[in-house]
């Protein structure tokens, strides 16, 4: 036993670079991969680690020292930096504690569909990763492995609940039969978008108006454009921080590099996954053979709806503002701004369309995001600190739209750290509430839970 | 030359890549040699134009400045994947 956790020790203290292909290439293996094919992904997710840090590195050094100058200049507090989901992401699959969380929640979605409790069959394993952060993070903080895995169990439990109570309305928004999205990036907004919109219902004016805007894709389109996007966050960045116009300019291309850049280096990680997806794909095809299921796909595939591009596209300009006037808010929106689709994306199928009410609920999220992104900012930068990220002596926190800035995440970090044994509780009885309404009143699956009924008795 | 085939959805990295791949060593194996890049459907539009097919993985209604365009959904649900691959075969053979 000490021998392997000697093994263990030496590979963390190693670093994410070795530890990724050695813990990916057995995950790999135990999902039936030969293991070149597994050590293959291994390591190109320890290539995508080694890029990532190179990129956030290159930002921290640049950006770093100008958002101090902007806040010294301005006194906006917006010292958290955005460092974008993918960051995030590959932060938590270094976590030493990700294989147990990645098994943790197979198992739930497993487990769930043999007893008949959902309806979505998840091995989309990239996006774990929403689930796995939150484990990382209470582990992180409590030290207690049981209250981490818990964490990303409970996590993975309202993630594919989620899934199933949205799925009629994404199949009829989207038309896209068959398939539901446990992504908790799109997902985690109907936490506020459904109480609300309930609300705003209650006003007729809000529930009958018809605002549109035409071709709002042709004139805010530039800012759908990540190098333009980084390109004018960067200057305006410098501009407030006081440089010069060659400072300036220089500060306006490299940001728009590191957001081009990002995405590059996150679908390594994406590419190294998809072998082991597809095996657990192949293994649960057989397992559920002749069951109709809901296929969890990656939200990706709705945000190109016109509707939710146009809703993003004012959200985005509109979070910048946000940043500076909410009061509390020390977030500086930058990489995320460009996945602000996702956040939206289901609030537009749940209003059908209704613009003002999207713009009205999108900015409630937006709110939500910051002040969560905020507050759990300085855990994030410890952890990020801890797999070997050098952020730079600016002492600037990093957090993004990702992770626990989005509410479902953040709800599950709170009650498991904060008073675990009366906040987990009163977490689970309010879900199971939830879960009453949705599947015991609402019955918004009849027709996938009669077909389980019918074949439990056939 | 190669055939080169724009594959977008919504962040450019996750779906994309799936079918990215997908396409490729579907293609290789019939012999026919293609490159692809990946995208956020957001930004088809500006760039569509460089390229002889277009696969989204959602919906997609913008302008394609009559480039050819397939609905990649399928090649992640697998229901009706071969359809696809056949008919993005189709559409880029002779590049």
């Amino acid at each position: 036993m000490n021998i392997v956790m000697d093994v263990f020790n030496w590979l963390i203290a190693a670093g994410p670079t070795v530890l990724l292909p050695v813990i990916i290439t057995i995950i790999g293996m135990i999902f039936g991969l030969r293991i070149d094919k597994a050590f293959k992904s291994g390591l190109t997710l320890g290539i995508g680690f080694a890029g990532i840090k190179l990129i956030l590195d290159f930002m921290t050094t640049n950006v770093g020292p100008a958002a101090k100058a902007m806040v010294e200049r301005t006194g906006a507090h917006l010292t958290a930096l955005d460092v974008g989901w993918g960051s995030i992401a590959a932060v938590t699959w270094a976590s030493p504690i990700i294989a147990i969380l990645i098994f943790a929640i197979l198992a739930v979605n497993i487990v769930l569909l043999i007893i008949k409790r959902t309806h979505t069959l998840d091995v989309d394993i990239w996006n774990y990763h929403h689930m796995a952060i939150v484990g990382v993070m209470v582990y992180f903080v409590t030290k207690n492995i049981a209250l981490g895995v818990g964490s990303s169990i409970v996590m993975a439990l309202v993630t594919f609940k989620l899934a199933d109570w949205s799925q009629p309305m994404t199949e009829k928004f989207f038309g896209m039969p068959g398939v539901s999205l446990p992504t908790v990036s799109a997902l985690s907004s109907l936490v506020i978008a459904w109480p609300l919109n309930w609300l705003l219902d209650r006003i007729p004016f809000m529930r009958r108006n018809k605002f549109s805007i035409r071709d709002a894709q042709k004139y805010l389109g530039f800012f759908g454009d990540s190098m333009i996007m980084g390109l004018l966050i960067g200057m305006a960045i410098g501009f407030f921080a006081g440089y010069n116009l060659m400072k300036i300019m220089q500060l306006g291309v490299s940001m728009a590099a590191v957001l081009v850049l990002i995405p590059k280096m996150t679908s390594l990680f994406m590419e190294g996954l998809m072998p082991i997806s597809d095996s657990a794909q192949k293994w649960s095809e057989k397992r559920f053979k002749g069951r109709k299921l809901f296929i969890g796909l990656d939200a990706a595939v709705v945000v190109g709806n016109a509707d939710v591009i146009t809703t993003a596209l004012i959200i985005i300009p509109l979070t910048i503002l946000m940043a500076l006037v909410l009061p509390g808010n020390q977030v500086l929106p930058f990489a995320d701004l460009a996945v602000v689709p996702f956040r939206v994306a289901l609030v537009v199928a749940l209003t059908n369309g209704n613009l003002l009410k999207n713009i009205i609920i999108g900015l409630v999220v937006t709110a939500s995001l910051l002040w969560c992104g905020t507050s759990t900012a300085p855990v994030l930068t410890e952890i990020a600190k801890s797999v070997g990220i050098k952020l730079g002596a600016n002492s600037l926190y990093i957090s993004s739209f990702a992770a626990t800035s989005m509410i479902q995440s953040f709800a599950v970090y709170f009650a498991f750290t904060w008073h675990p044994l009366i906040s987990i509780p009163v977490l689970l009885v309010i879900f199971a509430g939830v879960w009453y309404f949705f599947d015991g009143i609402k019955h918004v699956n009849a027709a996938m839970d009669a077909q389980n009924q019918k074949s439990a008795h056939a | 030359m190669a055939a080169h085939i724009l594959v977008a959805c919504g962040n450019g990295i996750a779906t994309s890549t799936v079918v990215a791949s997908k396409i490729k060593s579907f293609l290789a194996e019939k012999g026919v040699d293609v490159e692809t890049t990946q995208t956020k459907l957001m930004e088809v539009p500006g760039k569509v134009e460089n390229y002889d097919l277009l696969v989204t993985t959602g919906q997609f209604e913008g302008q394609t400045h009559g480039v050819p365009y397939i609905h990649g959904l399928p090649l992640l649900t697998g229901v009706g994947a071969q359809d696809t691959l056949n008919k993005i075969y189709e559409t880029v053979k002779d590049k």
